[in-house]
């Protein structure tokens, strides 16, 4: 009873905030829209300049094969200086050169185009350079045929590979998929964090959380009732934006089932929220609280897989980030989302979210108690 | 006049001293961050656990086989019988790409004929995706090559590849990560760090009532803002110190630019993201409030607006117009420039008149907003 008015007090406080709401409904809606259309890793006009020494047919020929979507031809350029121009303010980040002798190397020992990359962002640019080996080598196929003569019994009578890629998962590898979904699981981690945290450490700095403790309610009422409000708020809000945007607006197919991924979702939300209460209690005022929860968000954030696999990691950084739930719940949430495992794939991530979940919960209910102990 | 400002900036370095806790968080937070984010953080795609469905089991398919594990790009992880066990593979995540060699494989390309090879990868993060289908063609097409050049031995008519394609990237030659991830980390950094630190400055103020203090004295709105500001730029400027020093003297990041025209577009840079937090400050009624805008518009925005990962070029169109907003799309060409390129001053003057423009926007919003009244 006493935890119920307890809740309700609480709830009550967050549905005030009307601004808080509506920062609340943008982050679940608006930047899950914004990241799933907006940012697209896979390399689309990419600014390219072209010096082309040869000026004969089949450079010009080459050169057409560099087109949209990949590749943007901003210029053809006529001294090697200008190249280094471009190059050097950024705007363009690949430069195709074709040497005066292309047109005779081809028929002799094999013609050499140059690509010059700028290598300041290495991952566009070793996904360029796999491009323009692809470009080239498809030509070189084309000019073999050609020269062959014969274009279909050519190729039955010699021995070559032919490779039939399928991504498995995402077909068309749309980036829109994998950033809604990445989007949805930074902002549930980090709304669960900080809405907790803040909303013990408010009342710490204003001392209300005194007047909490001369009534007759137990310490650990509090603590739930502070930890049950996010999980709904976060709970509801995460419901909206898997229907609304993720399965509406951006159409990822949802393989899994939603019933296994639910629940652990909203263990996950406890366990983020008991570590916020964890903070709340070391930090004294929000401004400490803000700082500690940075540097424990921010690596987080950003070291929990989606960017660098658990393989590609190095072996200090992947025992490290065992011990951050993210990076299991980043692995279950595709598992079950996009991939559809089931429960038989996905254990052991469930377990290390449950085990985290109770130290983490152990932790700061001790640190609770010492901290506002009667 | 000054001597307002004067008073203003006084008191606030004196609250900043006072917690002393919390300025050496300021201090030592971004540190740890930088630390933890440049050892972690490794875009290069490499030692990708790679499975054979070797159906053929011939000297060819191992010899093929091998094309794919002697290069540092695929890690050797098992030799599988079955389709399912391939799909059990890439479904736990434990592959990333399976590769299917049909029975007649060697059968047909030792009598001439073209074979198929089936590839399946794992799509569930696509850019890793796109990076292998790239490295997959790229070992083909060296497998194909050589085999055009036994054939053409074998047969003695000479088929020459024609055309080829040299690569060389500037900058950075090997294509390292490192390079481009710690400037870009310090950009990041000094983008949510600030904004951070000056969101609570007023709204602090206006939770604990002590801004009434301000509202009825005669100080301006323009001495408040910038009061607040100058301390924190300052404590931010020391940190940009540190951040440097760990980039170029423990990760050997490549730094061949001037360190005097990085430090006069951080101290530009910082003057925008101290301006944001202190905006955000002045907008937000409640604590909680600016600190939610503060931490969902500036940490994962500063890494996925700002051109941090994939150019703003390739986005789409509520990409680029984020990117806009994002203080460190404009600073991020002067870090890498500076760093990698080593270029002059007056290659960085329209990113540099972008961030004057944008640190003008934001202190002009951010008096604007600063009311002297209650409610």
């Amino acid at each position: 009873m006493r935890l119920i008015s307890l809740i309700k007090k609480e709830m009550l406080q967050l549905l005030r905030d009307r601004v808080l709401i509506f920062i609340l409904l943008w982050a679940f809606t608006g930047m899950i829209y914004t990241a799933g259309s907006g940012i697209s890793l896979e390399v689309k006009n990419f600014p390219t300049i072209i010096y082309d020494m040869s000026h004969s047919l089949e450079s010009r020929e080459l050169v057409s094969k560099f087109q949209k979507p990949y590749f943007k031809i901003l210029a053809y350029v006529n001294t090697e200086k200008e190249i280094t121009e471009w190059l050097d303010s950024g705007k363009a980040s690949m430069a195709v050169i074709i040497p005066p002798d292309f047109k005779r190397n081809i028929d002799g020992q094999g013609a050499k185009i140059q690509v010059i990359i700028d290598g300041t962002m290495s991952m566009s640019a070793t996904m360029a350079v796999s491009y323009v080996a692809t470009i080239t080598y498809k030509y070189a196929i084309e000019l073999l045929e050609r020269k062959m003569g014969v274009t279909q019994k050519f190729f039955n009578d010699i021995p070559i590979l032919d490779e039939r890629t399928r991504v498995e998962f995402n077909p068309n590898t749309l980036t829109s998929w994998f950033m809604s979904l990445l989007e949805l699981f930074n902002v549930t981690t980090m709304v669960s964090l900080l809405l907790t945290s803040a909303a013990l450490v408010r009342e710490k700095e204003y001392g209300t959380i005194e007047q909490l403790l001369v009534t007759p309610v137990r310490t650990w009422e509090i603590f739930f009732a502070k930890i049950f409000p996010t999980c709904l708020s976060v709970g509801a809000f995460s419901l909206i934006s898997i229907f609304l945007m993720i399965k509406g607006v951006f159409k990822v197919p949802i393989r899994g089932s939603l019933f296994l991924f639910y629940p652990v979702m909203i263990f996950y939300v406890f366990t983020m929220s008991s570590l916020g209460i964890a903070i709340a209690t070391v930090a004294r005022n929000l401004a400490q609280s803000m700082m500690l929860m940075l540097v424990i968000l921010t690596p987080m954030l950003m070291l929990s897989g989606a960017w660098t696999p658990p393989e590609s990691m190095q072996t200090i950084m992947r025992y490290l980030s065992l011990i951050s739930p993210m990076r299991y719940f980043i692995d279950f949430g595709y598992s079950v989302l996009f991939k559809g495992s089931g429960i038989k794939y996905v254990w052991d991530d469930v377990l290390g979210i449950v085990v985290i979940g109770i130290v983490l919960f152990t932790f700061s209910a001790y640190r609770f108690r010492k901290n506002f102990a009667k | 006049m000054f001597s307002r400002l004067g008073a203003i900036l006084k008191k606030e370095f004196r609250e900043l001293i006072r917690d002393p806790l919390y300025l050496s968080l300021t201090l030592f937070v971004p540190v740890i961050i930088l630390i933890l984010m440049g050892y972690g953080l490794i875009l290069d795609v490499k030692n990708i656990p790679v499975a054979f469905l070797d159906f053929d089991r011939s000297a060819l398919s191992r010899d093929y086989r091998h094309s794919f594990t002697n290069s540092e790009y695929f890690k050797f992880h098992s030799l599988v019988g079955s389709y399912k066990e391939a799909y059990e593979l890439i479904q736990s995540g434990k592959c990333r790409v399976v590769v299917v060699i049909p029975p007649d494989f060697s059968r047909k390309l030792y009598s001439s004929k073209p074979t198929e090879v089936q590839f399946i990868v794992d799509g569930s993060f696509p850019s890793r995706a796109e990076i292998i289908k790239g490295y997959v063609s790229a070992i083909n097409n060296q497998f194909n090559q050589n085999l055009l050049y036994n054939f053409s031995l074998m047969k003695g008519v000479s088929v020459k590849f024609p055309v080829d394609a040299e690569l060389r990237a500037w900058y950075n030659p090997a294509l390292e990560s490192k390079n481009f991830i710690l400037p870009g980390m310090l950009v990041t950094t000094l983008m949510f760090y600030p904004v951070l630190i000056a969101s609570l400055v007023v709204v602090r103020e206006k939770e604990s009532g002590s801004i009434f203090n301000l509202y009825c004295s005669p100080v301006r709105t323009w001495e408040v803002v910038f009061g607040k500001a100058i301390p924190y730029i300052t404590v931010s400027f020391v940190t940009y110190l540190i951040l440097f020093i760990i980039t170029v003297g423990v990760f050997n990041t490549k730094f061949i630019g001037s360190f005097f025209v990085l430090t006069l577009a951080t101290l530009l840079y910082l003057a925008c993201t101290i301006g944001v937090g202190i905006f955000i400050s002045t907008i937000a009624k409640t604590q909680i409030t600016a600190m939610l805008i503060a931490f969902l518009g500036t940490i994962t925005p500063s890494f996925m607006y700002s051109g941090f990962f994939s150019p703003v070029t390739s986005m789409g169109i509520t990409g680029q117009i984020m990117s806009k907003f994002v203080t460190a799309t404009y600073f991020i060409g002067v870090v890498r420039g500076v760093y990698l390129k080593g270029l002059g001053l007056s290659h960085y003057l329209p990113n540099i008149l972008s961030l004057i423009l944008y640190a003008l926007a934001v202190y002009c919003l951010a008096i604007l907003f600063f009311r002297k009244r209650i409610g």
